[in-house]
């Protein structure tokens, strides 16, 4: 029980939706550097008119675990970064996640890690979906943008 | 240059600028002017690059100092 510790592994896949269909794919691994890198890219890509779909797989559903992603640890010896943080008026993990669903970024929880590590839906923030790898591969299919962090 | 609406984004950060330029440019009819006012050093870059994306206009962009500023026509 409890949130997973770690690594993150995500995927986004955008859409364009002016006829052409692109994508974009993240796998994410690591901390709160890893999340902005994830959450950054996502709502860049979502307000330069893209569908975005982002998987949280593994570590990566730290990114969207109600309390996790309030207190997303930095990377070990890195913490004196979290001053510069505050000092270039960088937004909230919280806050991205806010601005990426105002936006229709779709959020997908593997459902086969949240098994293994026996957490339920309602352990995310809300209006996350819960799917397995297969239905990731489907919305990524028309992906023409792929990322893996 | 006149604009329709300015957008203060100023002491915002990656990827702020650029969401709030989308969500004020959602707000504009097409041919209305966006004034961007941003402090973000990558905002130019940024801008420019959105405003191609989206088939926006950017008319102009200058600095004042520390500010940047665009005027950006909505295509």
């Amino acid at each position: 029980m409890g949130r997973p510790n770690g690594g993150q592994s995500i995927n986004i896949r955008r859409n364009f939706e002016n006829g052409k269909h692109k994508g974009s794919n993240i796998a994410s691994n690591g901390s709160l550097f890893d999340a902005y890198k994830v959450f950054n890219i996502a709502s860049a890509a979502a307000a330069s008119d893209a569908k975005v779909g982002i998987f949280f797989t593994f570590e990566g559903l730290n990114l969207i675990h109600k309390e996790g992603h309030k207190n997303l640890p930095l990377p070990e010896g890195k913490e004196h970064f979290q001053e510069g943080f505050k000092k270039a008026n960088v937004p909230s993990i919280e806050e991205l996640v806010g601005i990426a669903q105002e936006m229709d970024v779709k959020l997908i929880a593997c459902q086969m890690t949240m098994d293994v590590m026996s957490l339920e839906k309602d352990a995310f923030v809300e209006g996350i979906e819960v799917g397995g790898a297969a239905s990731f591969i489907e919305f990524a299919k028309n992906a023409n943008m792929s990322l893996t962090f | 240059m006149e604009s329709t609406k300015v957008l203060d984004a100023k002491g915002l950060a990656c990827p702020m600028p650029i969401v709030r330029t989308k969500k004020a440019i959602n707000e504009l009819a097409d041919g209305d002017i966006l004034e961007v006012h941003a402090t973000d050093k990558g905002a130019k870059s940024d801008l420019t690059a959105w405003a191609k994306s989206g088939g926006h206009e950017l008319l102009q962009d200058i600095e004042e100092g520390d500010v940047l500023k665009f005027w950006i026509k909505k295509g």
